[in-house]
């Protein structure tokens, strides 16, 4: 590839990963709102949102704050480049949970209790579905016989057909990536509940925007790791990672959240177990 | 070469190990004759930047004789061999008189053991010295680098802390002459070490490591020390036996006592016999010296010496010997079962180590069980045995030391600041002692996170494994409760309350000198990845003649891998995220300068906050009382606790360690 296609991408990507993002999450809060109901908000609500916050007053509860709240956006922003530049896939999970670490600092940075304890949930989240992201690279790598995502595209068939179980470990963990119920514990939705908003707590104003921003760079990289278990066509990979989003909504719905010591023990067993069969077949077929 | 530069590169070759060993040595010796505390710490510092400069002077020297220097036994002009077997008696018999006086009878059979051994061995059996007497490569450069640089920063740290600590003591008589003598034995050890290619020899500096720690570790001379002290004997002691009759049996089937051989005995097609068994003894002395599972209490035991004992043993001297040996045999079993079972046994330490190290609240034992993992990792790499995890291995070696002297160090500073090591007392720490708090964040990042060199360590060590399953599975689990305690404490660290505060730290200059030099040293270790990598570990990994095909290169801002031909099958630029931390790392003054005051508002406390003028914690309860809130860290101390978890994986590791065996037995 030649070094401006490259930084078209890059700048390609950065600017529009958010508008899809926010565009997504904007459908997201319609269609949840008619599952329960209701009207919901205007489409592009979450933009009208994201402004408001960045004019509001600099109101913060310490002065670092902010330095976290960037470092969750760039490397979040980072890991989102790796992909589109096709780069080593085990680090780019890397790099994405350096992005959540920085954000886990900020709830922490706070002597206030909701976001401490909402930082201590987050943390176990990561433990819990850690694990589960590096085995999904190590059963790609056992397909494609390389880490870099480019592999992915020049497979000769779709990895889904090697990798079932272990694309259903991922779909299952995302639902606690993207923080919706039944493991929405770090940062539940509604602002009233035992956790008030956990982990964003006390975050506000143009803070509480940029992590809103870094969410929709999060949720394009997502629907891209969905993709890549059906890549070649393109196409077929975005439909579904579509669909697997709306299964989320659905199973946002449907479920109630429940305790973090319920979910480490279901994400374990059947994340880490599903993975883990998975990859033993192919180690015994190699 | 012609006769002259021959004999002159033989004679600068042998006048620098003499200087790396004989160094320390003087230093020593002065320190313990001179009563004076401010003449003993100008000779300290002076034996310090000396060793400094002959070690920088090492790697100029091996460079100039394209990586490899090789001193021929014969060629010495005196019988070292016969010097080096009275030392090694008369410092067998020590440790036996130190076994009875102990009273304790594991000690002294288990040094009576080698004692009868190593006198049969060499005394009354004519033992055939190797060729070679002293082989330095780079991987013999690195470690003398790291204990004559990380080691004389350590002791120039202890000269500012040993005062205070000696303060607190309330000692009548100073006890710091022997403490400083201890300590450059203790490097005069570790250098010999790293340069001697006769493993007898090898096995004589090993047990000066050994005893030395003993030393150290009892030193402030409380039941505690002595009892901790003593168990790290016993415990090194039953590695030595291991180690003594690895050397026996290899010398039987081979006839060698070259450690260079022994790491070539797979090409050169030697493994026969009982070769494995003598290889698998070296590796049992290596997981004594390195803390592996079940042998990590002496190491947890160890934190009860001063606090520069702590980050000598944790960084660059002592468990560094135990995976120095393991590496260094590594390619002897490269790809065998016993390098499997090797590889588990590491693994199952990293997992192990850090799901405990959760459960701690002790700073300084979350520390110890953090390297008793990153040990394991590297002795699971080793075992592993292909380029990319010999490279993952030697490199973790190199970051893992520079991260963790400075950590070591950066705990004792705030232990004498705030009068505890327990995390949960760290919180606000900033408010108190600013420096510290952001030397010791920048360390533990270090330790955790990409780009920084000890994460991608843990990604070569995971993309190594690939082909291992029962390896690669501990080593994703402990990637994933390495998160965990590492950022719990990062957190409380980085709590700061709401209030404007800048206050100023006072600290001795010799502590501000040691971190501001270390924690310089990690960021250049970890920026400067790729030149390190080129011309230490690549060379190093050529000299090896590994089977397997995997390429390794440093190049394009990042390390990468090929399989054998020009496809990449993964890497990592780290550079360009060295620009995004640096350009974080800058925002923070700014913001610090941009937050008005004005702006600064309490957290919010369910919109019952008592009062702004307080620290921000304190609530309205019920009946307008006054509650006061207190947010621990998870500790997990019913599931991963010590009384839990210790003795379960106590059974797994012995037991790995008898499949061990029992694989190399025929």
């Amino acid at each position: 590839m030649n070094i401006y296609v490259k930084i078209l991408i890059i700048v390609g990507v950065i600017l529009l990963a958010p508008i899809v993002g926010g565009l997504l999450s904007g459908i997201d809060r319609r269609i949840t709102a008619r599952m329960q109901n209701r009207f919901g908000p205007p489409l592009l609500q979450p933009f009208y949102d994201f402004f408001k916050l960045m004019g509001k007053e600099r109101i913060a509860v310490n002065q670092t704050q902010m330095v976290y709240v960037l470092g969750y956006l760039l490397f979040a922003v980072a890991s989102l480049i790796m992909f589109v530049m096709r780069q080593d896939l085990l680090m780019l999970i890397f790099i994405l949970a350096f992005s959540n670490i920085s954000i886990i600092m900020g709830a922490m940075s706070v002597r206030s209790p909701f976001s401490k304890i909402g930082a201590q949930r987050e943390i176990i989240q990561m433990m819990a579905y850690e694990p589960v992201l590096l085995l999904m690279v190590v059963g790609i790598f056992l397909t494609t016989k390389s880490f870099m995502i480019e592999s992915v595209f020049t497979h000769s068939r779709p990895l889904i057909y090697d990798l079932p179980l272990v694309f259903a470990a991922f779909i299952f963990i995302l639902t606690i990536k993207l923080r919706k119920s039944p493991f929405d514990f770090s940062t539940s939705h509604h602002g009233h509940q035992e956790l008030v908003k956990g982990l964003t707590t006390e975050f506000s104003g143009p803070q509480l925007a940029l992590i809103e921003l870094t969410h929709w760079y999060e949720l394009i990289l997502i629907l891209g790791l969905i993709s890549l278990f059906f890549a070649k066509p393109i196409w077929v990979g975005i439909i579904i990672a579509l669909a697997c989003y709306f299964l989320e909504f659905v199973i946002d719905n449907i479920s109630a959240r429940m305790t973090w010591k319920w979910m480490l023990k279901i994400t374990w067993l059947v994340g880490i177990g599903a993975a883990i069969t998975n990859i033993a077949w192919l180690y015994l077929k190699r | 070469m012609d006769f002259l530069t021959e004999r002159g590169f033989f004679v600068e070759g042998i006048f620098l190990i003499l200087a790396a060993i004989l160094l320390p040595a003087a230093g020593a010796a002065l320190s313990y004759v001179i009563k004076k505390s401010s003449i003993r710490n100008c000779i300290v510092v002076i034996t310090s930047i000396a060793m400094m400069v002959v070690s920088s002077y090492f790697a100029y020297v091996l460079y100039k004789n394209g990586g490899q220097m090789v001193i021929e036994t014969e060629k010495i002009p005196f019988d070292l061999g016969w010097i080096i077997k009275l030392i090694d008696i008369a410092l067998l018999v020590y440790i036996v008189f130190l076994g009875f006086k102990l009273k304790n009878i594991l000690v002294w059979v288990l040094a009576g053991i080698q004692l009868a051994v190593t006198v049969g061995f060499e005394v009354f059996n004519k033992v055939v010295e190797p060729h070679a007497a002293f082989v330095i490569d780079y991987l013999s450069l690195i470690m003398l680098l790291l204990s004559s640089i990380i080691g004389p920063l350590i002791i120039i740290f202890a000269t500012g802390y040993m005062k205070e600590h000696e303060e607190h003591q309330h000692l009548k008589k100073s006890r710091q002459p022997k403490f400083f003598f201890v300590l450059f034995i203790f490097l005069a050890a570790m250098n010999a070490l790293a340069v001697s290619n006769n493993i007898m020899w090898f096995y004589l500096f090993w047990e000066v490591t050994t005893l030395c720690s003993f030393l150290l570790i009892s030193h402030d001379g409380s039941e505690m020390a002595i009892k901790n002290a003593t168990r790290a004997l016993v415990l090194n002691m039953a590695g030595g036996v291991a180690f003594i009759f690895g050397i026996v049996v290899l010398y039987k089937v081979t006839g060698t006592l070259s450690l260079q051989d022994i790491s070539m005995f797979q090409t050169t097609g030697a493994v026969k016999g009982l070769v494995p068994l003598g290889l698998a003894l070296l590796c049992f002395a290596g997981f004594t010296k390195s803390a592996q599972f079940p042998f990590q209490s002496w190491l947890l035991g160890a934190m009860v010496a001063p606090t520069p004992v702590s980050a000598l043993l944790h960084s660059s001297t002592m468990v560094k010997a135990g995976v120095y040996l393991v590496v260094r045999i590594a390619p002897a079993f490269s790809g065998t079962i016993l390098g499997h079972v090797v590889a588990f046994v590491g693994g199952f330490t990293f997992m192990a180590a850090s799901a405990l190290a959760i459960s701690q609240r002790n700073g300084k034992k979350v520390l110890a069980y953090s390297t008793i993992a990153n040990l394991g990792l590297i002795i699971c790499c080793a075992g592993i045995g292909t380029h990319v995890a010999l490279g993952a291995a030697i490199l973790l070696i190199i970051f893992h030391a520079i991260s963790k002297g400075l950590l070591f160090l950066c705990v004792g500073t705030i232990e004498h600041g705030i009068g505890s090591r327990d995390i949960e007392d760290m919180q606000g720490l900033m408010k108190k002692m600013p420096f510290t708090t952001v030397i010791t964040v920048i360390g533990m990042i270090s330790m955790l996170l990409p780009p920084f060199g000890v994460l991608i360590t843990k990604w070569m060590a995971i993309e190594a494994s690939v082909n291992l399953p029962i390896v690669l599975i501990p080593i994703i689990i402990g990637s994933a409760f390495t998160v965990v305690f590492w950022a719990k404490w990062i957190g409380i660290i980085l709590t700061m309350s709401y209030k404007v505060k800048h206050p100023v730290e006072k600290l001795p200059f010799s502590t501000k000198a040691t971190l501001s030099i270390l924690v310089a040293g990690v960021l250049a270790a970890s920026v400067g990845i790729i030149p390190l990598f080129n011309k230490l570990i690549s060379p190093e990994l050529g000299i090896f003649k590994l089977v397997d095909k995997l390429g390794l290169v440093g190049e394009k801002g990042g390390v990468w891998m090929t399989n054998g031909t020009t496809t990449i099958t993964g890497g990592f630029a780290s550079l360009p995220f060295f620009l995004i931390i640096f350009a974080l790392m800058f925002t923070i003054p700014f913001f610090l300068y941009k937050t008005k005051p004005d702006n600064i508002k309490p957290p919010y406390v369910c919109g019952e906050l008592a009062n702004d003028d307080i620290r921000g914690i304190e609530f309205m309860g019920p009946m307008d009382k006054i509650e006061n809130s207190v947010v621990h860290n998870y500790y997990f101390k019913g599931v991963l606790g010590e009384n839990k978890l210790t003795l379960w994986t106590n059974l797994v590791a012995i037991a790995s360690i008898l499949i061990m065996f029992g694989v190399v037995v025929k």
